[in-house]
């Protein structure tokens, strides 16, 4: 173990499960005082529970917490920041209606029931400072600044509870290169008083410059714990990976000249989040985006479906311009959209299964506004059948569905249509089973073997290579390469984690 | 320390309305033959005594991101027990009332932050069950107050321009907006009306947070009903819809948005002064009614542009549009 | 014939055959069954209650706020929570109708629809294309009806112009006219909210909004047409309204703003959109009217008729959401 000092936190064979799926079993580390600690691991390792777990926000089933020695019972947010636990979530959780040095105070338990705004404002001024934000007014609202200056906020908010255990759940994913050398500063302080860190992080270079040890992660448990001393960006993604990434990709990829180009973006932009993307695609191919969270791959797919109403470029289908903006545009040009939030802007989890399925195409079901229940019942019959699903639950509500029969029915809404060209999918198996994932395989591949021309975000690397003829790699809202034949997992992960690699970095 | 900006919604209505309303009222004289006079400005303050508390009461359920109808029905119920429970002394009558309004407060509170029903239909309930109960209370007459000394105390002007009412109305205004400015609540209750998920994960109280904002909210209108039935000597057990609708308007003109997470009661005072203001001035200046109804519409319409959501993004892609495009390249 | 025991959930919008229910559901069944029985034993030991004559005056009340209610639930349905601008709307309509009496029934009552489609519709269309808040929009809607009905009525009542508005009063029957149209409207909207290609897509926009935007669907056109509906049933509730009282002003609408949520909460349509149905709120309403007869004939007073109006709709308020959570978990 390390010799940085004392330790000061310690979990012991935590464990929790969720229904049947067992996100955490029998995970184990410490973390000593002064120490910053990373938590890595690939999406779905169990992460984001242990997170949860420490901040008060899950009760483990089993496992013990201890910081200083003490056992501890964090069954609420209150609890767990009374025993000096702070937490940067991984979901944006500052309030936009309130001002800056309103936001830096809530929650502060030592804050007391009087409002010292006033008296408290070197304090905040300080804090702010710290994070880079010397540009910002204490009393400005916060829905004034950009999305990466409420983040730091955020993190200055934590910064200053003065916890004993501050954990950072991806804090610099929606930052840019330069707030991130302020986090990492403002950390690197806050360890050097003696306070536990925990921070958890996809980008591996960070990870290596900033931190002390690493904890990783795999299938909810953990791998192992080395200091970084000993580890390389490479020799880290083969602990996240373990025997997995040296599979080939074996599709050879359909010949580069193909049909015409069915969807072409050019110049592509999205404030803040992405910069000047541009791509063609062809019919029949399944093409990838692989990114992580602020990597721009979510937004570039939203752009073209007409969900972000600030993006600027030129979206043409079969070579007509979709007037950029308007979701029923880019749905009459031919563009399905299956978004990574099913629940909330995807299913409608309360209306059966049918009428999932066919919410799209009323007007193909429908007689002068009337449903003719012939038209319904084939059209259902059909989809059903192409998307596996069970015939005769499809009067039962989605809600009651599997999460992977869930996004079945989704992304079933784009397919079996002769009148969609491109189907559009964010992160298309995030949250759903083996089984499912492998089937949702199999529909995307079918849809492309059908002339459809689909395109997919995703973080998964099994997916990415298994799935896509065509990987285009993004990191910081740029694209970082396409990659047409075949590629290594550790490559592609590499860039997804890390970017552009410099000569520098090549060597390490 | 900057002022605060004028540019936010919370500041700039209220100002707007209450200046605006101020300018016709001091016009007066030029558009009309009669004189202003000091009873006039007595009176406005009388106007604003009686629908303040409402107004007070609504609106803090609206920053905090709720909605509680039935402040009206808590209103009428507090002014018949003032009349009922208080003919052998006017502390009982205001005590029964005080106990009910906090009553009901918690229960719909307990309700709404417990089960996390929207606070809508909740309140819209409890508003006829309590109209009922009044009137039952009652037998659907209207009961007077025998207790004269307490009806001429109320409305005795003070100091030219005030009567006991207001003044008992202003002061509530004034210690709610101390509490809010100088305590943590105000930041927490603004925190849980903007954003929910987010307070909660900060580490604010958001159950005990919304019961608390109910029971305040009950309190105040059955004040407000209380002192409504001082005045006029008597309790009438149907207020009926207007003063719901009234106390609405003058909260949203007081920055406060269905949205929740917005507004401030000095903002409130703002937005329900001005209301009482445009009143004094129909019945000074024999203005046609409806020509305050078309102002109250105006403005409550422009508050309906400013927090229509679609609205904006239409306006955003607009600007976008109008932005050099960039020239196609090839693709990667 | 025995109003009180049609259950108010026998036309719930999705039956899940073969499921298991949860406990919560069944606990919630066990106490709505129990409350039906009640009512039931309450209704037949109170004298006059089972009578024909009887149920024909519960029909007659719950008619006016029903179609109205009905009108409500197109909005209500569609994720746009209410209106309250029903009252003034009626009442601007009750004056044209009664004005245009001159030009006989049957213009005057298109006119009437025709204005209804209007004021409502162009609500309608700032809520669905502009996702603007629909109580704050129907507050400021109110004020605005109100006033331009003042100021062009000068304020005063309308009087017919012309008689052919009484038979509007008619009873084919022995019931009332209203009550034959009532239910004709319901089984219309009834029909399509389940049958159109229209109803699904109000139900899919108001169970999820940003889904249905994201999918492409006519969310803006939708919303608009459900309150041009909802405006031409105002306009029906109007005509009657105005006709019953043989004069209007900015008053005739009284509370039928609050009836008409009364009715549609009672009926068990959540206020949060996506689920109800027009046979549920006309069952909310005939709930009420018959809740309001039981303790007439029991000899209570009107304030302890509208306290248990305030109670029933809280209970089932809070009963529906409990049972859709429940069946969530």
């Amino acid at each position: 173990m390390s010799a940085t000092g004392e330790e000061l936190v310690r979990v012991d064979d935590l464990t929790k499960s969720f229904g049947s799926t067992r996100a955490v079993h029998g995970a184990s580390f410490g973390i000593a005082a002064g120490e910053i600690h990373a938590l890595c691991g690939h999406n779905g390792a169990g992460k984001s529970t242990v997170v949860k777990m420490l901040s008060g926000q899950e009760t483990p089933d089993a496992g013990a917490i201890r910081i200083g020695g003490d056992r501890l019972d964090l069954h609420s947010r209150q609890v767990a920041q009374r025993s000096g636990v702070a937490l940067v979530d991984q979901e944006l959780s500052v309030v936009a209606s309130l001002t800056v040095a309103e936001n830096l105070m809530l929650g502060d338990l030592r804050a007391g029931w009087l409002n010292r705004r006033r008296a408290a404002g070197p304090r905040l001024r300080a804090l702010l400072d710290n994070v880079g934000l010397g540009h910002v007014d204490l009393d400005q609202p916060l829905s004034e600044l950009g999305i990466g200056e409420r983040q730091l906020v955020e993190i200055a908010r934590a910064l200053g509870q003065d916890a004993r255990l501050l954990i950072l759940d991806e804090p610099t994913a929606t930052l840019s290169d330069v707030e991130s050398e302020y986090v990492y500063a403002a950390v690197r302080a806050v360890a050097a008083t003696g306070r536990a860190i925990l921070f958890v992080s996809h980008r591996l270079g960070e990870v290596l410059g900033l931190c002390d040890r690493v904890t990783v992660m795999r299938d909810g448990a953990v791998v192992a714990t080395t200091a970084v001393a000993g580890l390389t960006i490479d020799s880290l993604i083969v602990q996240m990976l373990g025997e997995a990434p040296h599979r080939l990709r074996k599709r050879t990829g359909r010949e580069a000249e193909g049909p015409a180009e069915v969807l072409n973006v050019s110049g592509l932009s999205v404030a803040g989040r992405v910069d000047d993307f541009s791509i063609g695609l062809r019919p029949g191919r399944v093409y990838a985006l692989a990114g992580q969270l602020g990597s721009g791959a979510s937004e570039v797919l939203r752009a073209i479906a007409g969900l972000v109403p600030a993006a600027t470029g030129d979206i043409e289908v079969d070579g007509v311009t979709v007037r950029p903006g308007h979701p029923i545009a880019a749905t009459r040009a031919g563009i399905a959209f299956v978004s990574n939030d099913r629940k909330s802007e995807g299913l409608f989890l309360d209306k059966p299964i049918s009428w999932n399925l066919l919410a799209t195409r009323l007007p193909a079901v429908t007689r002068w506004g009337v449903i003719d229940r012939q038209r319904w019942s084939t059209a259902l019959t059909r989809l059903v059948g192409l998307c596996g699903l069970d015939g005769k639950r499809s009067a039962d509500s989605v809600r009651s569905l599997s999460g992977g029969n869930q996004q079945k029915v989704f992304v079933g809404r784009g397919l079996g249509r002769s009148d969609v060209r491109v189907l559009l999918l964010d992160d298309p198996t995030r949250g759903v089973d083996v089984g499912g994932r492998a089937a949702i395989h199999v529909l995307l591949r079918d849809a492309a073997d059908r002339g459809m021309t689909v395109l997919f975000s995703s973080t998964e690397l099994e997916e990415l290579l298994d799935l896509a003829d065509v990987v285009i790699t993004m990191h910081k809202g740029v694209v970082v390469r396409r990659h047409d034949g075949d590629v290594a997992g550790p490559v592609l992960l590499r860039e997804m984690t890390h970017g552009a690699a410099t000569p520098a970095e090549e060597r390490r | 320390m900057k002022p605060p900006s004028f540019r936010r919604p919370e500041a700039s209505l209220p100002v707007a309305a209450l200046v605006l309303t101020i300018i016709a009222f001091v016009l007066i004289p030029t558009y009309t033959d009669t004189a202003l006079s000091s009873f006039d400005v007595y009176n406005t303050l009388q106007i604003f005594a009686r629908l303040g508390l409402l107004t007070l009461a609504l609106g803090l359920t609206m920053i905090a991101g709720e909605f509680d109808l039935s402040v009206v029905g808590t209103y009428a119920l507090g002014g018949m027990l003032t009349v009922q429970a208080g003919q052998q002394h006017w502390a009982w009558g205001l005590l029964a009332a005080l106990g009910a309004g906090a009553a009901v407060g918690l229960l719909q509170g307990g309700l709404i932050a417990r089960l996390k029903i929207p606070s809508m239909p909740v309140t819209l309930a409890t508003y006829i069950a309590l109209l009922g109960l009044t009137s039952a209370l009652s037998g659907g007459l209207t009961k007077t107050y025998a207790n004269v000394t307490v009806t001429l105390w109320v409305d005795q002007p003070v100091l030219t321009y005030f009567s006991p009412r207001s003044l008992i109305t202003l002061g509530l205004f004034a210690a709610a907006a101390a509490v809010l400015s100088l305590s943590r609540w105000g930041r927490e209750l603004r925190a849980i009306g903007g954003d929910r998920r987010a307070g909660r994960v900060a580490g604010v109280r958001v159950d005990r947070l919304i019961v608390g904002t109910f029971a305040a909210s009950g309190v105040l209108s059955a004040l407000g009903g209380s002192l409504l039935s001082f005045s006029l000597g008597s309790a009438n057990p149907d207020p009926g819809v207007q003063p719901l609708i009234v106390a609405a308007a003058a909260a949203l003109l007081g920055g406060v948005s269905l949205a929740g997470g917005r507004g401030h009661p000095l903002g409130l005072l703002g937005g329900i002064l001005a209301v009482a203001l445009l009143a004094e001035i129909v019945a000074v200046a024999a203005v046609p009614q409806y020509v305050s109804q078309l102002f109250f519409a105006g403005l409550l319409g422009i508050i309906v542009v400013i927090d229509a959501p679609d609205l904006h993004s239409a306006l955003v892609r607009q600007r976008t549009r109008l932005r050099p495009s960039h020239h196609p390249r090839t693709s990667i | 014939m025995n109003v009180m025991s049609a259950p108010p959930r026998s036309d719930a919008p999705i039956r899940r055959p073969g499921r298991s229910r949860s406990r919560a559901e069944l606990v919630i069944d066990a106490v709505l069954l129990l409350a039906v029985l009640a009512a039931i034993v309450l209704a037949l030991t109170t004298h006059r209650f089972a009578t024909v004559a009887n149920a024909k005056a519960i029909l007659t009340s719950a008619s006016l706020v029903g179609i109205a209610a009905l009108g409500l639930t197109l909005i209500t349905i569609g994720g746009s929570a209410v209106s309250l601008a029903i009252s003034p709307s009626v009442a601007a309509v009750g004056m044209i109708f009664l004005s245009a009496q001159s030009f006989g029934l049957v213009p005057a009552l298109a006119l009437a629809v025709l204005c209804g489609i209007l004021i409502t519709g162009v609500q309608g269309a700032i809520v669905g294309y502009a996702a603007a808040n629909p109580v704050v929009l129907t507050i400021a809607a109110s004020f605005a009806i109100t006033g331009i009905a003042t100021g062009v009525s000068g304020g005063s009542t309308v009087s017919p112009t012309g008689g052919g508005y009484d038979r509007l009063n008619a009873t084919p029957g022995g019931v009332a006219l209203s009550v034959y149209v009532l239910i004709g409207l319901a089984l219309i909207v009834q029909w399509t909210l389940r049958r159109t290609g229209f109803g699904r897509s109000l139900y899919l926009i108001g169970e999820n909004r940003r889904a249905a935007r994201a999918a492409g669907l006519p969310v803006g056109r939708t919303t608009a047409v459900a309150w041009l509906a909802a405006g031409a049933l105002f306009a029906v509730t109007a005509a009657f309204t105005a006709a019953f009282n043989t004069s209007a002003n900015v008053n005739l609408g009284g509370t039928l703003t609050f009836d008409a949520i009364a009715a549609v909460l009672a009926g068990g349509t959540p206020i949060a959109g996506g689920r109800g149905s027009a046979l549920r709120t006309l069952a909310g309403a005939v709930l009420i009217a018959a809740a309001s007869d039981i303790l007439l004939l029991r000899g209570s007073s009107t304030g302890v008729q509208i306290l248990v109006k305030g109670v029933i709709v809280l209970v089932v308020v809070v009963l529906v959401h409990l049972r859709t959570e429940g069946s969530r978990a």
